[in-house]
């Protein structure tokens, strides 16, 4: 569904992804991780259409998307939720909600999607009048979720959504990603949870100063000695699962 | 001696007629200034070419008051979108996407005022034009005599306001202005296209403040210079009201009207032009996020 080759970026001058590969089936969940500062949400951005590519090719559900505006990228069906928790916070969670669902026209599925975001975050129902800017930090990044839900994506791409939570709110959201994942759209997760995104996803990426390091099966690399060194900044040595798919 | 109430009402009103005019110049200003986060400087050239164009439709081409003031609107609002599109926005995508070129952006805005000038000189010349509408008798409010340009102007502007209010608050093409405003990396992933809603606000803020000349021509006259005073007057609303709010905008343009007005009446009528700038700066000295305190939700 989304394949990635030979992705380059940065900002400016300066370079911050070499060369990125990265493949996502459908209906899974594919998990990018790798600690701060490491180009993860740059990649995203990359994909969304909010930085140049500078080299490389981005194809998406059969078509190339690379320098696509960001709106047209959000009509091909790849949303992305930010890692800022970017909710509109002077309006109110509903017209955030219906802020997402911009790009479509099929008011009566707008409306029954509405209430699927409810029904997975019942939370928002109860809030539906106030304005963005009073919730919590988990009812945020509900929100935000529900948000990039209501574009009807057939992918989409959630870029740390356990940051900054509590572990029990971390729990729910994670459920609920699983439920979404379920109801059939495909998920790219970028986290530095790595124990929690390995659990719940299918395969995972592992990226350190803009390279792809690790690579594989999630059940594999939750057991990889390497995956955690490539976190604390040692040296990874022949990888077992670094080449294998 | 009896203090003369009526007069002081009289005052009063024509303030708040002025004051709106002022006030949806300044909302003009906001909308640009929220969505793109830069002053606009050549505003008070776009209300000008506005009144001539009422001007050259009404009295040119014989177009009734009403439709001249439509059709200014309209031609104000291409002109602005086109000076954005073939302009600022060269700017604007200097720092990669739409975000602020930020001097280069406030130079680019006087140097256009100084090029509206001069064009709008070259095609009508320097005299000021009169702009007689005939709108039928002058009310009469008890002992006060109110043109009915002063109540159009009134009526018109309030009009102008509640439109933009509803279009801003009720339409999903305002919910994405104002996703726009607020943050437009957000609103990029929301599928909003960016760039056709800068226009948009371009479009809407010059087209306003055409109707404000309209409105005005018919009260003073219509004149290339016309344009800088009332730009410095919007602004003062536009800061008085707290820079970027919308209704601050308009609260501070009545603020404005009536203080020039009670100013000329009970100070001295000489200085006319100044109280909004005495006004100006002593809110800036006592409460620079404007009177109305309602800067902290400037956007969206
Ligand atoms: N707007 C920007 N301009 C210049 N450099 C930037 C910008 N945004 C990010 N960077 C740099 O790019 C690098 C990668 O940043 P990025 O935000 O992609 O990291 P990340 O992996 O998402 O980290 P985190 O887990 O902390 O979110 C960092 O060194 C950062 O300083
Ligand atoms: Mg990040």
């Amino acid at each position: 569904m989304l394949k990635v080759s030979g992705l380059s970026t940065g900002y400016g001058k300066l370079q911050i992804l070499r060369g990125i590969d990265l493949n996502v089936a459908e209906g899974g969940i594919v998990t990018l991780l790798g600690g701060n500062g490491t180009g993860k949400s740059t990649f995203l951005k990359a994909l969304s259409g909010l930085l140049p590519v500078w080299e490389g090719s981005i194809e998406f559900d059969g078509q190339k998307i690379q320098n696509l505006p960001p709106h047209e990228i959000v009509r091909c069906g790849l949303t992305q939720v930010t890692q800022g928790k970017d909710a509109y916070p002077a309006m109110t969670v509903e017209e955030n909600l219906k802020l997402g669902a911009y790009v479509r026209k099929d008011k009566i599925a707008i409306a029954e999607d509405l209430e699927r975001v409810y029904s997975f975050f019942p939370r928002l129902l109860e809030r539906r009048t106030q304005l963005a800017a009073t919730l919590s930090g988990g009812e945020v990044q509900m929100l935000v979720i529900g948000r990039g839900l209501m574009a009807r994506p057939k992918l989409l791409m959630l870029d740390e959504p356990s940051a900054a939570l509590a572990p029990k709110i971390i729990m729910d959201i994670f459920a609920t990603i699983n439920r979404i994942r379920k109801s059939g759209v495909s998920i790219l997760m970028v986290e530095q949870n790595v124990r929690m995104a390995l659990l719940l996803a299918e395969y995972g990426y592992i990226i350190r100063d803009g390279v792809i390091l690790i690579k594989g099966d999630a059940k594999d690399l939750i057991n990889d000695p390497n995956v955690k060194k490539s976190f604390l900044g040692g040296t990874v040595a022949n990888s077992t699962h670094e080449i294998k798919a | 001696m009896d203090f003369d109430f009526s007069s002081l009402f009289a005052f009063l009103l024509f303030g708040v007629t002025i004051g709106v005019v002022y006030g949806i110049v300044a909302l003009g200003i906001s909308l640009i200034y929220s969505g793109l986060d830069i002053v606009h400087f050549a505003h008070g050239e776009i209300y000008m070419f506005g009144a001539f164009f009422g001007l050259v439709f009404s009295h040119t081409m014989g177009f009734p008051y009403p439709v001249a003031l439509l059709l200014a609107m309209v031609c104000a609002a291409v002109l602005g979108m086109g000076i954005e599109r073939v302009f600022y926005r060269r700017l604007t995508k200097g720092g990669g996407g739409y975000t602020v070129a930020g001097m280069g952006m406030i130079i680019c805005g006087f140097g256009m005022s100084i090029v509206l000038m001069n064009i709008a000189f070259l095609i009508w010349g320097a005299a000021a034009e009169p702009f007689p509408v005939d709108l039928g008798m002058p009310f009469q409010l008890g002992d006060i005599t109110l043109p009915k340009s002063y109540a159009l102007t009134a009526v018109v502007a309030v009009l102008l306001m509640a439109a933009l209010h509803y279009f801003l608050k009720k339409t999903k093409l305002g919910l994405a202005v104002r996703a726009v405003a607020a943050n437009k990396d957000i609103a990029y992933l929301m599928g909003i296209n960016v760039p056709m809603m800068i226009s948009l606000i371009f479009g809407l803020a010059c087209g306003i403040a055409a109707a404000a000349g309209v409105l005005i021509g018919p009260m003073q006259s219509v004149q290339v210079e016309m344009g800088y005073l009332m730009l410095l007057k919007a602004f003062a609303a536009a800061v008085v009201g707290g820079f970027g709010s919308l209704p601050g905008a308009i609260a501070g343009g009545i603020v404005v009207g009536i203080a020039e007005n009670l100013g000329a009446a009970y100070i001295s009528p000489n200085h006319k032009d100044i109280y909004a700038f005495l006004l100006l700066i002593l809110v800036l000295m006592i409460k620079p996020s404007g009177l109305f305190g309602i800067v902290a939700r400037v956007k969206a």
